[in-house]
């Protein structure tokens, strides 16, 4: 795994290992991206150095993070998973970061025998 | 003489939405009390200009103010100074910045996917939905626009 924060002089790897550590451990994950407002801080798998993708990511989240219910303040999601047939992005935000984890889609139309 | 009924060249391209062909108590209207047309023109023409004039600046016309280079300096400083206390006072850029949607990513992300079910309700739900708002229509039932007419 890539991890761009460690290759430069802000900040300490110390902190991005931190952030990484959980999501290579996630069940059937095929990739991730932890992202900041100022860039991708982490990579790896299959969206090692994805910038695209990341950028694509950070858009949905803020726009989806921007909806309420009726008299609510917060936004009323922990998790935004973006469907594929393939594989899943699941999406959520945590002091700041943005985290994006590619999962294997292992929910698919039952097969009736 | 009256020249606003006569000449072509003094007719409005656009009718005045209220037609009054004869002015009150047989005074003219101000716009036609100067017979010749030409000066009129020159009038219209002067106070297009006034109007500029008074609207733009000409910086390359004002008098160039002679200063002492420290004078100078002293006033660029004094202007960045004042530029970098205002910026700080500006809202950030960014206003929108995320909000935390939770302090566990590693649970969240790790957990169940969304089920199939789910996923193929809401694929009919946002059908559905699509296909609701595909059929709506104006349904015309008068004119929109009318002529007002004075009997």
């Amino acid at each position: 795994p890539v991890s761009l924060l460690a290759q430069s002089d802000t900040g300490s790897g110390f902190q991005t290992a931190a952030l990484t550590a959980g999501l290579d451990r996630i069940p059937d994950q095929l990739g991730y991206l932890v992202i900041s407002e100022d860039g991708v801080l982490a990579s790896a798998g299959e969206l090692e150095n994805d910038e695209h993708t990341a950028g694509v990511m950070m858009q949905m989240v803020r726009t989806a993070s921007r909806f309420r219910l009726a008299g609510s303040a917060e936004p009323p999601f922990k998790r935004m998973s973006v469907i594929l047939e393939d594989f899943v992005y699941v999406v959520t935000v945590s002091g700041q970061k943005v985290f994006v984890v590619k999962r294997q889609n292992n929910q698919q139309e039952p097969i009736s025998v | 003489m009256d020249l606003f009924q006569d000449t072509d060249e003094r007719k409005p391209l656009i009718p005045h939405p209220n037609p009054v062909s004869k002015p009150p108590n047989g005074t003219d209207w101000i716009t036609t009390s100067v017979p010749s047309a030409r000066t009129d023109e020159q009038a219209l023409l002067t106070s297009i200009l006034t109007k500029t004039a008074q609207n733009i600046i000409d910086v390359s016309a004002a008098d160039s103010v002679m200063m002492e280079q420290h004078e100078y300096m002293d006033k660029a400083r004094q202007y960045s100074t004042k530029l970098a206390v205002l910026s700080n006072s500006l809202p950030q850029k960014k206003a929108l910045t995320l909000p935390s949607l939770t302090s566990q990513p590693h649970q969240v992300l790790a957990s169940d996917l969304v089920p199939y079910s789910d996923v193929q309700q809401v694929s009919k739900i946002a059908a559905y939905a699509y296909s609701a708002i595909s059929q709506i229509k104006v349904d015309a039932k008068e004119e929109l626009v009318v002529q007002f007419a004075i009997p």
